[in-house]
């Protein structure tokens, strides 16, 4: 009891005292529930109805190339974390490729993850705007997510991550009854029939529709932060494609509710009005219910952007100043929201140029790949000079940087 | 350093619940919150019109009364299925909540696109349940609201009851329009009519407006519809009867399947989960009449491109609960067993015979056959099918339980 105690007072301590410590702000099984709900959270708002729309019941396949497009950048996230597990992603950056490199690096990365955090942020919104508090103003919805979002930045990775632990039997418990309704009410998968019908469609809505990948590029963060054990990265790459099984599977069900009708798929469509497809009135609105439970993980995938974005920038001003930067990010993002991507039109615009399938399926991979051959170098040149990382803070201990 | 930090941290709780407090309480937020008894919730809508839509709304309103609601029906006319929804508002005085709606009625000339219209531009939910008029919708919704006023039945019950528990193929709004969408160009609905019995005309008074019954603390509550102004023979329901299928193509309603016909298709393309089966057993010269529960049914569609063959399959588990079939089950021999299966399979394959023959004659495909080969066999669907050269043959199998 008294050893808690001292624990957390000394944790208490390291979050206030501005230091770099060199205590782990996450478990393993922390980072397997942040893949999980990574995994999950955003795919299934927007994009299936993007998809429906464009390549009609082909749509889950599109979904299913980005869900292994992603599951592969998570391998890659978890092989740096395993390779890495006392210095940080930034750390590694600066060892390999010098500070000013790698402020720049950073810098391109939050840019990445603030684009990232608009759409999540946009269909969350979106979400909860048309389904949910039809009658609330968005305007003022966004911020109580902006008010979620701040605390967020004021607080550590580890509390993010037990908040994360906290939500995502809820999370579970909600995809559960969502999968039992479609199960046991006789849904009609075979509508998914024929595939590949219109090759051209397929291809543009495959180029067309690639804003939703780097969902895990968070990760990034929980490099040299994360205490893991042997089998850590096994299990939370498990996570991610139970997760990512989860998404194409709703996706599916999408797709074949609306395969012959993809005209009437709008942003009002979602994985709850295709349960009234199958429930009927019989068992009442539990599945809105249950769709709201998953929805959570959308709020904590938003958050888990906004984190990594403001330490990010943090990093690339070389202050520590997770306030003024929150509260920053914060009026950019609702700026961003309320005259852009609340916008259906201009959302659509953004997400599915071509300039912008180029930007993030590149930054996507590369963010990790970096990371991952960062990590080898340093492990290579650890075991050259025989000994454990020595040089972990001499380039950043006076940043007065606190994770 | 310390102080500032935890300074900053008290200030920001302060500003989190300021803001939760200002966000429950600004006058938008608490204006929007109506309350319960100045709401208007839409349980029945009723379509009528292909130029000019004539929509007709049974609502449910809260009276004075403690815990006591009203039920009463209006209809509005427009152009577009959301200007009639703007008029509805206006004719109630307030918003109808659409998203309560549990049955749409379809008039005889509406045309099916107005469906999707309800379901992506108003409240009406996906899986709202369709059923068609014999020809006016607000007529039918006039019925059924005066019934629902007898009985205190709610729509919900009266449909949901039909798609699952009775052999009746019901369809949601957005099934409808996914069959439409579908390569058999076919959709159906189940038309509602009115059981009537003669009676003596009604309390008058009304002069040509439904009155508006209430019903106290949520029960059921009697008393008759003023839509009558005295005098004559007036026709009142006393239920409803489901036992017809409307069928559509693109355009509309493109005619009526009988009884049979109808049990047919849902057999073939409807959850049913529980009926009454009913079959002529031959055996040893003499015919008896069975009737059977059914247990559970499945359903598989199996085509053949090279044969241009179809053959649908229904394995049915029935329980017999009569008389006639406890005499026959006395023979306890094998002969006997099978001419109770027999039976049963003949009747049902008639049914969906039926089913086919019928809807083949409107050129339509409620068996959805045209869409199963569309599925699994496209090259052949583009090139060489065609509705009515198809041989669809029809295999049951029964089990008695």
């Amino acid at each position: 009891m008294t050893n808690t105690k001292a624990q957390s007072t000394h944790n208490v301590s390291e979050e206030t005292d501005g230091q770099i410590t060199k205590s782990k702000q996450s478990t393993g099984a922390q980072l397997v529930v942040v893949v999980f709900i990574l995994s999950l959270a955003t795919k299934m708002f927007l994009l299936p109805i993007y998809l429906i729309q464009t390549a009609g019941r082909d749509g889950y396949i599109i979904l299913s190339i980005e869900a292994v497009f992603d599951l592969v950048t998570l391998g890659i996230l978890l092989a740096a974390i395993a390779l890495s597990k006392d210095r940080t992603f930034f750390e590694l950056l600066e060892n390999v490729i010098g500070k000013i490199g790698a402020k720049i690096t950073v810098a391109v990365i939050a840019l990445f993850l603030f684009f990232k955090l608009n759409i999540a942020a946009a269909e969350t919104l979106t979400f909860y705007s048309d389904n949910v508090f039809a009658d609330f103003d968005s305007s003022v919805m966004i911020i109580v997510l902006l008010v979620f979002l701040g605390a967020v930045a004021n607080h550590t990775l580890r509390a993010l991550c037990r908040l994360n632990e906290f939500i995502a039997p809820v999370v579970a418990i909600g995809i559960v009854i969502l999968i039992t309704i479609v199960l046991a009410t006789g849904f009609d998968f075979a509508n998914i029939f024929p595939a590949m019908r219109d090759g051209a469609a397929f291809k543009r809505s495959l180029l067309h529709n690639v804003a939703w990948l780097g969902d895990f590029t968070p990760l990034l963060l929980f490099i040299g932060r994360t205490k893991t054990k042997k089998r850590t990265a096994g299990i939370a790459a498990a996570a991610g494609v139970i997760g990512s099984a989860v998404t194409v599977f709703f996706s599916i069900v999408m797709c074949s509710a609306f395969g012959n009708i993809p005209h009437l798929a709008d942003s009002r469509t979602n994985i709850s009005s295709i349960l009234q497809f199958s429930i009927g009135n019989v068992y009442g609105r539990i599945d809105l219910l249950s769709s709201i439970f998953w929805s959570i993980a959308a709020f904590v995938e938003t958050a888990l952007f906004f984190y990594a974005t403001a330490r990010c920038v943090e990093y690339v001003i070389g202050k520590s100043a997770h306030f003024k930067i929150g509260l920053a990010l914060c009026v950019i993002l609702y700026f961003v929201q309320i005259f852009a991507m609340t916008d259906p039109t201009v959302f659509a615009l953004v997400v599915s140029s071509l300039a912008t399938s180029v930007i993030v399926s590149s930054l996507s991979l590369a963010a990790p790949v970096l990371a991952l051959m960062c990590a080898l170098i340093m492990k290579k040149r650890d075991k050259k000079q025989g000994n454990a990382p020595s040089d972990y803070s001499e380039s950043t201990k006076n940043e007065n940087y606190r994770a | 350093m310390k102080i500032t930090e935890r300074k900053k941290l008290i200030i920001y709780k302060a500003l989190l619940f300021a803001f939760a407090f200002v966000l429950a309480f600004l006058p938008s937020t608490v204006s929007r919150n109506l309350e319960v008894n100045s709401r208007v919730v839409v349980e029945m809508l009723g379509l009528d019109g292909s130029d000019e839509i004539e929509l007709t709304a049974q609502y449910v309103m809260p009276t004075e009364t403690d815990g006591a609601t009203t039920k009463d029906k209006v209809t509005v006319k427009a152009k577009s299925v959301t200007e009639a929804v703007e008029a509805l508002n206006t004719a109630l005085g307030r918003r109808a909540e659409l998203g309560q709606c549990s049955v749409v009625v379809a008039g005889k000339d509406l045309k099916p696109h107005t469906l999707g219209t309800l379901m992506t531009a108003t409240d009406v939910t996906a899986d709202v349940y369709l059923t068609a008029a014999p020809d006016k919708a607000s007529d039918a919704v006039g019925d059924i609201t005066k019934f629902m006023k007898k009985s205190g039945a709610t729509d919900a019950d009266f449909i949901a009851f039909s798609a699952r528990k009775a052999h009746i193929a019901t369809v949601t709004l957005l099934n409808f329009l996914s069959d439409l969408g579908s390569a058999s160009d076919t959709a159906f609905m189940p038309i509602i009519e009115s059981l009537e019995e003669e009676s003596e005309g009604g309390s008058g008074g009304n002069g040509g407006s439904d009155g508006s019954e209430s019903s106290g603390g949520g029960s059921g509550g009697g008393g008759q519809d003023g839509q009558s102004s005295g005098g004559g023979q007036k026709k009142e329901p006393v239920g409803m009867k489901v036992e017809k299928l409307a069928l559509y193509d693109k355009d509309g309603r493109v005619g009526e399947l009988e009884k049979s016909a109808s049990r047919g298709v849902a057999w073939v393309s409807s959850p049913v989960e529980k009926s009454v089966v009913t079959a002529e057993v031959e055996h040893g010269c003499e015919n008896y009449l069975v009737s059977a529960r059914l247990l559970k049914k499945s359903v598989g569609m199996k085509i053949h491109p090279n044969k241009n063959r179809a053959v649908i399959k229904v394995t049915a588990t029935v329980e017999p609960n009569c008389d006639s079939y406890n005499i026959l089950a006395s023979k306890r021999d094998g002969e006997t067993a099978a001419a109770i299966k027999r039976g049963f399979a003949a009747s049902i394959k008639k049914e969906m015979q039926a089913a086919y023959d019928d809807s083949l004659a409107m050129g339509r495909d409620p068996l959805f056959v045209g869409r199963e080969f569309y599925r699994f066999a496209p090259n052949f669907y583009d090139k060489g099918y065609s509705l009515g050269e198809t041989i669809v043959d029809f295999s049951v199998n029964v089990i008695i339980k």
